[in-house]
C-alpha cells in the first residue's frame, strides 16, 4: 500500500512536467505575444521588454530557465499583472473555484445517489423513468444553457437570486445549481447502474440469506459495492470542478481560477499559464491517486501491490 | 398512463409559456429597464471592463483602467464631462507661448496627495520623468513623445558631442534627399521655417539653465547600441564621419523638457508644436503619482495599504476579478464639490451577464459597448437609460497596398465605393455613415473647416462637394474604376460577375468576435452584389491577428479600428504619420507627413485645421482604408445616476456624478442629455473654468492691444 502510494506520488512529478512542457511549446508555437497591441511599439521599447523577459535569449536556454523555475515551484510574475506573481494569483482565485465547485458536487451528491439509489430500487417504475428521463436531460443541456435559462428565470422575471459575481449566499444558488446539473445527473445514472449490479449479486443474497434486514444490506453491503463507479468518477469530476469551470465562471462573473486561466491564454500570459497547468495536472493526479486508495477501503476485493 | 406524460408535458410548456409572456408584458409596460435599486450609501456601482492591469496609472493602457484612474488620480488638467476638452484641475490655469512650443502651467496651492503630502510642481516633473523612464516600459510612452528629448530618453539614446566639446544639432544632419522633391517656391518656405525654429529663445517664464539648454537647437540623438547606430549611419557618410569623431553621451532624464520653475508653476517643453497637447495631458498617463510611495514600495505601491493617491477618491480595496472599492478622499483639493461618497468597480468582461446584472439592479451603470446587438430593439425604447452618441472613434477595414491588387489606388476605391454605408447604418443600428477618416459629430469646428477645404479643392478638380459626398456608396463608378484597373465587371444589375479579379489575392481577415462577422458578412455581400467579387472572409483570434496585420502579411483587407487618445483629429491623421506608422496598411507618404508638421506649426486654431483638412484630403485620396463607420457610445445608465454623461469617450470624471434619490428629478429623456443644463455640475465647471477664462481674457486683451499699437 505505502509503496504504491509512493510509487504514484513519484509519477506526478514526471507527468506534471510533460504538462507543461507541451503546454510551453504551444504557447510558443502560437502567433502573438504579451506586450503585442494595436499601437506598434518603438524598436528601442520592444528590445527593453525581450531583455527584461529574457525573450531574446535562445529557445533552449529560455526553455531551460522555465523548467528550473518551474521545479523550484517559482513561476515568477504575471506578464499582463505587474507585481502579481502567479503562485499568489492560484492561491487567491482556487478558493472561489474550490467554494462552488465542492458546493456543487456535494449538491450533485445528495440528487445523484437519492436518485439513482430510489430508482435503482423500485426499477421500471414511473420515478425511475422520471428520473432517469431528467438526468438524460440533465446530462444533455450544457451548463451556457442551462444557466443563462436560470438567470432569466430566477434573476430576470422574478428578481429572487442575483445574476452574477460574487457576494453573500444568494450568489451562490445560481452557478452551483448550474454547475451540479450535469453531475448529479450522471451520478444518478452511475449509482443506478451500480446498485442494479450488486443487488444481484452473490453476496447480497448471502447477506438476505443470513436473515439481516433489508436496511443493513442495502447500506451496509449493497451500497458500498453499488458506488464504486461513483467514486472512480468522483476523482476526476471533482479535480475538474476545484479547477473552475470555464463556462460557469464567465456566465456568472466568479473571479476563480478558470476566468483567469481563459485571460491568461488570451493575453499570452505565460507564466499564468504555466502556473495554471502545473497546479491542475497535480490536482488531478492527486484526486485521482485519493480516488484509487478509497477503493480499497470500499471494495474488500481490491488490493494493491 | 402514457397520455398523462403527454398531459405532464403539454402542462410544462404551458407553464413555460406563460413565463416567457409574463416576462415580455412586464418588460414592455415598464417605464424602466428592469429594477431601480437606489444605491441608499451613495456609492455608485459601476462595471468597468476587464480587470485593470495595474492600478499604476503609467502603466495601465486601456480603457478599463482608464476608467478606474479617472478616480483615483488628478492631473494638471481635468476633461470637461460632456465635450472632454481639458478644464482646470491641480493646474489653475496655463499659458502658451508665442511659438506654441512651450506651456507654463500655474499649480493650485491646496493640492494634495491622499495621505496628505502637498502636490508640486516637482511632483510633475518626477511623474514625467518616471513615464518616460526606459526601464518602467510604458506602452503609452509615445503619447509624450511632442516633449523634448522624451523619445531620445526613452529609447535610451545618446547626444553626440564633436571633437569641438560643441553637441551635433539635429537640423545640420536632416538629408534633403531623403524628403520629397519639393518644389522650389516650398524649399524656400522650409528654409525660412528652419532658421525660424533654431532661434526660439523667448523669455516665457522665468529664465532659468534648463529653461536656456531646452531653448537651445535641438540635439542630435542616435541610438546608444552600436548595432542600431551602425544601421542608422550605413547609408549618411556625414552622419558616420561626425558620429565617429563624436563621443556618446547617454540622454537622460534631466534632458527631459519639464521643469519645475518653481513650487507651483510648471513648464513644459515641446520638440515642435502640438496644439493638441493640453487636450492630451487630461490623459492617465500624465496624472500626477506619489514618489516617496513608488521608492518606498516599488512595483508593490499600487497594493491596498500601500498606495498614495492624487485623485478625488482614495483606493479602499482591490480584489482581482471582483471589484475595486474607491471613496471619497477629504485631502482632495475639490473634496467639498464631489458628489459621490464612493465607487465600487466592477471587473467583468462578458456582455451578457453585465446586461443581465444591470437589469437585476445589482450596478448602477455599464460602460459604452456594452448592449449586444441582439438586446439593441428591446432597450432602446427605454430613452430614460439607453444613450447611443458618436464618439471618438471609428471602425474601416485596411487595405494592404504593398500586395497587388490592393497596391493599385483605383481597385482600393472601387472597393470602398462598393459599400453601401447607410445600409450598413441601418443594419449596425448604432453607429453612423463614415466616409472619411476622422470621426463624425465629434469635431464641429474642424468638421467645418473640412467642408470649407474640401469645397475648394474639389472645385479645383473640377467636382464638388455633393459628389465628394456620394462616396459612402457608388456602385456604378467602382465598377468603372475596376475596368480602368483591368478588371471589368461583366453582366447586369444582380448578376455581376469579375472574372479577371485575381480573387485568390485577397481575403478580409478580422479578429474573432461576432459583430465582426455580422459586419464582415455584410460587406462581402455588397461587395459580391455590386462588383460580382465574392471575397473569401478570415478570422483570427486577436493576438494572431495583431501580429499578422502589423507584418501586413495579410492580403487584401483587414478590420480596424481606431480611438481617439485626445480630442483632436490629429488623433486620427497621426496614425500615418511617418514610414513606421500605426495604419497596418504599408501606405506612407512624406509628402502627407510634412502636410500634418506644416499644420501643427501654424498657431491659429481654424488654420490649422483647414491644414489638417487638405492633409485628410489628400490621404483619402489614396484610399489606403475603406472608412465605414464612427463608433457610438450604445450604453446604458439608470436613470437616477446623474452628472454622467455620453461623452466621445464614454469616460467620466467622477466628481461630477451623483446619485439622484428624488424620481422627479431623474433622467426622462437621454437624447436631450447633452443639451438639457444641470445647473450643479454646470456651475462647478465653471468655477473650476474661471481661472483660465481669466488668464485667456488677458491673453486676448493684450493681443489686441499690441495690434492696436502695431497700426
Amino acid at each position: 500500500m505505502i509503496n504504491f502510494i509512493i510509487r504514484r506520488l513519484l509519477l506526478v512529478i514526471p507527468m506534471a512536467l510533460i504538462a507543461v512542457t507541451v503546454t510551453w511549446g504551444l504557447i510558443r508555437i502560437a502567433p502573438g505575444n504579451f506586450y503585442s497591441s494595436e499601437k506598434k511599439l518603438p524598436p528601442a521599447i520592444e528590445k527593453n521588454i525581450r531583455e527584461k523577459y529574457g525573450l531574446d535569449k535562445s529557445w533552449i536556454e529560455q526553455y531551460g530557465i522555465m523548467m528550473w523555475n518551474v521545479m523550484k515551484l517559482d513561476f515568477g510574475e504575471s506578464l499582463k499583472f505587474e507585481g502579481q506573481s502567479v503562485n499568489g494569483m492560484i492561491a487567491r482565485h482556487f478558493p472561489y473555484s474550490a467554494t462552488i465547485g465542492i458546493l456543487a458536487y456535494i449538491l450533485a451528491l445528495i440528487i445523484g445517489l437519492t436518485a439513482g439509489i430510489i430508482a435503482a430500487l423500485k426499477q421500471n417504475s414511473y420515478f425511475d423513468y422520471g428520473s432517469m428521463a431528467l438526468a438524460m436531460l440533465g446530462l444533455s443541456v450544457p451548463s451556457f444553457v442551462l444557466g443563462p435559462l436560470l438567470v432569466l428565470v430566477f434573476a430576470l422575471w422574478l428578481y429572487i437570486l442575483p445574476p452574477a459575481r460574487w457576494g453573500g449566499i444568494s450568489f451562490l444558488v445560481l452557478p452551483v445549481v448550474t454547475l451540479s446539473a450535469s453531475y448529479a445527473a450522471y451520478i444518478a445514472r452511475l449509482t443506478r447502474a451500480g446498485m442494479l449490479e450488486v443487488m444481484r449479486s452473490d453476496y447480497i443474497r448471502t447477506a438476505r440469506a443470513k436473515g439481516l434486514d433489508e436496511k443493513t444490506v442495502l447500506l451496509k453491503h449493497g451500497l458500498r459495492g453499488g458506488i464504486i463507479p461513483v467514486v472512480s468518477f468522483t476523482g476526476p469530476a471533482l479535480a475538474s470542478l476545484l479547477a473552475g469551470t470555464i463556462v460557469v465562471e464567465k456566465v456568472f462573473a466568479i473571479p476563480g481560477l478558470g476566468n483567469i486561466f481563459i485571460q491568461a491564454v488570451l493575453n499570452r500570459d505565460e507564466p499564468v499559464i504555466l502556473g495554471i497547468v502545473a497546479f491542475l495536472s497535480i490536482l488531478v493526479m492527486l484526486f485521482n491517486l485519493a480516488v484509487d486508495i478509497s477503493y480499497g477501503f470500499l471494495d474488500p476485493r481490491i488490493r494493491y501491490e | 398512463m402514457r397520455e398523462m406524460s403527454g398531459q405532464n408535458r403539454f402542462a410544462f410548456a404551458l407553464i413555460l409559456l406563460s413565463l416567457l409572456l409574463a416576462g415580455c408584458s412586464t418588460q414592455a409596460s415598464s417605464k424602466y429597464f428592469g429594477k431601480n435599486n437606489v444605491p441608499k450609501n451613495n456609492v455608485l456601482r459601476y462595471i468597468s471592463g476587464s480587470e485593470p492591469e495595474s492600478l499604476d496609472p503609467q502603466v495601465g493602457t486601456g480603457q478599463p483602467e482608464a476608467r478606474i484612474y479617472t478616480a483615483l488620480y488628478d492631473g494638471l488638467v481635468e476633461f470637461h464631462p460632456k465635450t472632454m476638452e481639458p478644464i482646470p484641475s491641480i493646474a489653475e490655469s496655463w499659458e502658451v507661448s508665442k511659438d506654441g512650443t512651450e506651456y507654463l502651467f500655474k499649480l493650485r496651492k491646496d493640492a494634495k496627495f491622499s495621505n496628505g503630502d502637498p502636490i508640486t510642481a516637482n511632483d510633475f516633473v518626477y511623474s514625467f520623468r518616471r513615464a518616460l523612464k526606459p526601464e518602467l516600459l510604458a506602452k503609452n510612452a509615445y503619447l509624450a513623445y511632442p516633449i523634448k528629448y522624451a523619445e531620445p530618453y526613452n529609447a535610451k539614446k545618446s547626444f553626440v558631442k564633436g571633437a569641438d566639446g560643441k553637441f551635433l544639432v539635429k537640423s545640420d544632419f536632416e538629408s534633403p534627399d531623403a524628403k520629397v522633391e519639393e518644389s522650389p517656391d516650398e524649399k524656400v518656405e522650409k528654409d525660412k521655417d528652419g532658421s525660424g525654429s533654431q532661434a526660439t529663445t523667448d523669455n516665457f517664464g522665468a529664465d532659468t539653465e534648463t529653461h536656456r539648454f531646452l531653448d537651445e537647437p535641438e540635439r542630435l540623438a542616435v541610438p546608444s547600441d552600436k548595432e542600431s547606430l551602425d544601421a542608422l549611419v550605413k547609408d549618411k557618410p556625414k552622419l558616420k564621419a561626425a558620429v565617429e569623431s563624436g563621443e556618446l553621451v547617454p540622454v537622460t532624464e534631466e534632458h527631459l523638457g519639464v521643469e519645475a520653475v518653481d513650487d507651483f508653476t510648471f513648464r513644459l517643453k515641446l520638440f515642435q508644436p502640438a496644439p493638441y497637447f493640453v487636450g492630451l495631458l487630461t490623459h492617465q498617463f500624465f496624472r500626477v503619482i506619489h514618489k516617496g510611495t513608488i521608492e518606498k514600495y516599488g512595483k508593490d505601491w499600487v497594493k491596498p495599504g500601500n498606495i498614495v493617491t492624487s485623485g478625488t477618491f482614495k483606493l479602499v480595496d482591490h480584489k482581482p476579478y471582483d471589484e475595486v472599492v474607491v471613496t471619497k478622499d477629504p485631502n482632495n483639493w475639490d473634496a467639498e464639490n464631489v458628489r459621490l461618497d464612493g465607487i465600487e468597480f466592477y471587473p467583468m468582461d462578458e456582455a451578457t451577464s453585465m446586461m443581465n446584472i444591470y437589469k437585476y439592479g445589482g450596478v448602477d451603470a455599464v460602460y459604452n459597448h456594452v448592449p449586444p446587438a441582439a438586446w439593441n430593439d428591446q432597450i432602446k425604447q427605454f430613452k430614460s437609460e439607453y444613450l447611443n452618441f458618436p464618439e471618438v472613434a471609428i471602425e474601416y477595414y485596411t487595405f494592404n497596398v504593398t500586395k497587388p491588387p490592393m497596391d493599385n489606388v483605383k481597385v482600393r476605391k472601387a472597393f470602398s465605393l462598393a459599400i453601401d454605408r447607410d445600409a450598413l447604418e441601418t443594419f449596425r443600428r448604432t453607429t453612423k455613415t463614415l466616409v472619411d477618416f476622422t470621426p463624425e459629430g465629434i469635431f464641429p469646428k474642424y468638421e467645418e473647416a473640412r467642408t470649407k477645404v474640401y469645397t475648394e479643392l474639389l472645385k479645383k478638380q473640377g467636382s464638388s462637394l455633393e459628389e465628394w459626398r456620394a462616396r459612402k456608396f457608388d456602385p456604378e463608378k467602382a465598377r468603372k474604376l475596376l475596368e480602368e484597373a483591368g478588371y471589368p465587371v461583366k453582366g447586369s444589375t444582380g448578376n455581376y460577375s469579375c472574372p479577371d479579379f485575381p480573387i485568390n489575392d485577397v481575403a478580409l481577415l478580422y479578429n474573432t468576435s461576432e459583430s465582426n462577422k455580422d459586419v464582415a458578412e455584410f460587406i462581402q455581400a455588397q461587395w459580391n452584389q455590386n462588383l460580382g467579387i465574392t471575397v473569401p472572409l478570415k478570422n483570427m483570434e486577436w493576438k494572431t491577428f495583431l501580429n499578422v496585420r502589423k507584418e501586413l502579411a495579410y492580403k487584401g483587407m483587414g478590420r480596424a479600428g481606431w480611438v481617439g487618445d485626445y480630442m483632436d483629429p490629429y488623433t486620427f491623421l497621426a496614425l500615418f504619420y511617418t514610414e513606421n506608422n500605426d495604419s497596418s496598411t504599408g501606405w506612407y507618404d512624406p509628402k502627407y507627413d510634412k502636410m500634418l508638421d506644416d499644420a501643427n506649426k501654424e498657431i491659429d486654431p481654424q488654420k490649422r485645421f483647414e491644414m489638417l483638412a487638405q492633409a485628410e484630403f489628400y490621404l483619402m485620396q489614396h484610399q489606403p482604408v475603406a472608412p465605414l463607420q464612427t463608433q457610438a457610445t450604445n450604453w446604458m445608465k439608470k436613470p437616477y445616476v446623474k452628472g454622467m454623461y455620453p461623452n466621445p469617450g464614454t469616460l467620466h470624471p467622477w466628481k461630477f456624478v451623483y446619485i439622484e434619490p428624488d424620481e422627479s428629478k431623474w433622467t426622462q429623456n437621454a437624447e436631450d442629455i447633452m443639451k438639457i443644463s444641470d445647473p450643479s455640475v454646470d456651475q462647478h465647471v465653471d468655477r473650476l473654468m474661471a481661472s483660465q477664462t481669466s488668464v485667456e481674457d488677458k491673453a486676448k486683451r493684450s493681443d489686441a492691444a499690441t495690434k492696436k499699437s502695431g497700426e
